[in-house]
């Protein structure tokens, strides 16, 4: 058996970690800021001491909430793909498979579509200053929606089936996909919207606000809160639905929990970031071969990994490409696949081991 | 006599023309052990769904303490009614102490987690099933004999009074089939009933205070061994390829059934 870390530990190690690259992240950028002027204006930003003097202020507070952004988006992407991997007992489950991803996509275009013609202030993000307060909402109803679908086509007789799920996962996407792509190519005449949609299926963490980090935080906070309610079900999940109701799993009030929980953190994360693949996938699966397979401890290890996780690599990226070459979507799928791949092929064994 | 759990006229459909259960009635008191027999396919371990109450009849009730087995939530029924299947998935990373510590779900509370008492329940179980030796392995590498025996484990930890038990013996030495049946008949004894679904008629005979014999999801015959494994009445379900004989004497004797040709 291979070495895994106790979870306390790997906690601890996650969130020293989480501590040194949130304000490395900070100073990264088309100007290198040095700590010591990144803490000062991170005070300022939070009421205490004086701002920086002039634009310094504005830029080290647009840093401040990109690397807070995307380290809850990577949270929650992570925790909902630890969630989604353990209500359907399948290793290859995640946001994106069973609708969350797609589902919030096609919510956001759908509010682009339908009030940004009235109201693009509230939608289609003009600029800086701005905020869209619709994207979130429709975005979170378009993924509980999803998911709701693909788990009820996947429940004949009530009762969910893996196999089918994979099928109707893939299926629905592809529905989805058709809209969405319906969609676009409807709204293709009117740049603002097409733009709108375009980017927000890329992902960005440009310009991003405390609105958007509320958003996200909001979503991660209910979803974590759900944790205790389901881990030790979860757990006895892995040896079957009907063997868990034996034991007196109330497996129905579990199953809905869990589900609104990873669509409540993944469309909130998608809704202010984009579609960004992976993190949900990659993240469980490394907390499981690195340490534990509780869900317990498993679904807050997740959090802090995935955040680490998706912090780390857009640090990576803006390091070593220069700000705004990737946005975060499209660089975890440029990365991402082939990290899943060796992953794979290197821990055949293990990787089943959820 | 009172009985603990009861099924009364139960019907089952799957999809399909065939009727798997059709009309069952079947009731378990305690101190009794009864072991459901019958062909492949005869609706065995339909019933023992039905009785779970992981399946619900498409007509006719189950009842648990005279009360509709519908009614109870999930923790609830798990107290009173423990269910080892025949077969689950390998789990690859679970220990069999942490395993068998599942089946103190019902009885944990939720924000505290297991107690020393929860612990001794389990290593208790585990000695009672002849595992003690298997608490820190992984349920993986366990032989299907071992994992079998855990199983029974699990439930012994989850302290019902009604146990139903799928072919406890299916993949277990001639030895380890009578441990597992003795253990079953030691825990009847302590004011509990099972209801044993197998195809080991000798080992009903020898254990079981009852026989039911289910044929195309009706009970063809049930009573006692003696009145149940005769040559006319399992001859019809099971055809003539039989021997019949016995062992013991007297108040102890007890029918044989062995496959001849």
């Amino acid at each position: 058996m291979r070495r895994r870390l106790p979870p306390a530990a790997l906690a601890l190690l996650l969130a020293f970690a989480l501590a040194l690259v949130v304000p490395l992240s900070m100073c990264v950028g088309t100007s290198w800021q040095p700590p010591g002027t990144i803490l000062r204006g991170a005070l300022a930003a939070a009421g205490i001491g004086e701002p920086l003097p002039g634009v310094l202020q504005t830029i080290v507070e647009l840093r401040l909430w990109r690397a807070l952004t995307a380290a809850l988006v990577g949270a929650s992407l992570a925790l909902s793909g630890g969630l989604t991997q353990g209500l359907f007992r399948n290793g290859l489950a995640s946001p994106s498979l069973i609708g969350v991803t797609g589902g919030a996509s096609l919510g956001a275009a759908l509010a682009v579509l339908a009030v940004g013609g009235y109201a693009p202030r509230l939608v289609m993000e003009p600029g800086a200053g701005t905020v869209s307060l619709l994207m979130p909402v429709f975005g979170f109803l378009g993924a509980l929606g999803a998911t709701t679908l693909v788990a009820l086509l996947a429940s004949p007789g009530g009762r969910l089936s893996v196999p089918t799920l994979l099928l109707v996962g893939i299926a629905v996407n592809m529905c989805i996909a058709g809209v969405f792509a319906g969609i676009q190519s409807l709204t293709l005449a009117n740049w603002e919207a097409s733009r709108a949609i375009l980017a927000w299926t890329f992902g960005t963490l440009e310009d991003r606000s405390a609105y958007h980090a509320a958003t996200v935080a909001i979503g991660l906070a209910l979803s974590l809160a759900v944790v205790p309610f389901v881990a030790r079900e979860l757990d006895l999940f892995r040896a079957g639905e009907e063997d868990a109701r034996s034991l007196g799993v109330g497996t129905g009030a579990v199953k809905a929990l869990a589900l609104v929980a990873a669509a409540l953190s993944a469309s909130a994360a998608v809704a202010v970031a984009g579609q960004i693949a992976f993190v949900g996938l990659v993240v469980p699966h490394l907390v499981r071969l690195g340490s534990t397979s509780r869900h317990f401890a498993l679904l807050p290890l997740c959090a802090l990994g995935g955040a680490l996780f998706l912090l780390g690599a857009d640090l990576a990226q803006r390091a070593l490409l220069g700000e705004g070459v990737l946005q975060p979507g499209v660089m975890m799928s440029i990365v991402g696949g082939p990290f899943f791949l060796v992953l794979l092929l290197r821990n055949r064994k293990e990787v089943g081991a959820w | 006599m009172v009985s603990l759990l009861a099924a009364r006229s139960v019907v089952f459909d799957y999809p399909g023309p065939l009727r798997a259960l059709d009309g069952v009635d079947l009731a378990v008191a305690a101190r009794e052990l009864v072991a459901v027999i019958g062909p492949n396919g005869s609706g065995k371990s339909t019933l023992l769904r039905c009785l779970s109450g992981l399946a619900r009849p498409g007509a006719g009730e189950v009842e648990l303490h005279g009360r509709s087995i519908e009614a109870f939530r999930d923790r609830e029924r798990a107290r009173l009614l423990a269910v080892v299947p025949q077969f689950l998935p390998a789990l690859p990373d679970v220990s069999v102490d942490n395993f068998v510590l599942g089946g103190r779900y019902a009885h944990l509370s939720r924000w505290r987690g297991a107690s020393a008492r929860d612990r001794r329940f389990v290593a208790l179980a585990l000695e009672a099933a002849d595992a003690a030796d298997l608490g820190a392995r992984l349920m993986s590498e366990l032989s299907g004999g071992q994992r079998q025996r855990v199983l029974v484990a699990r439930a012994l930890a989850q302290e019902a009074e009604v146990f139903l038990v799928d072919e406890p013996t299916s993949s277990l030495d001639p030895e380890h089939q009578i441990r597992v049946f003795e253990l079953i008949a030691r825990t009847v004894a302590a004011e509990r009933g099972a209801v044993v679904v197998t195809h080991e008629l000798n080992l009903a005979s020898q254990f079981a205070t009852r026989i039911v014999l289910l044929d195309g999801g009706r009970v063809a015959a049930q009573g006692t061994a003696r009145e149940v494994l005769r040559r006319e009445v399992l001859e019809p379900v099971y055809g003539g390829q039989l021997y019949y004989g016995s062992v013991g004497e007297g108040e102890g004797e007890r029918p044989i059934v062995v496959p001849w040709r």
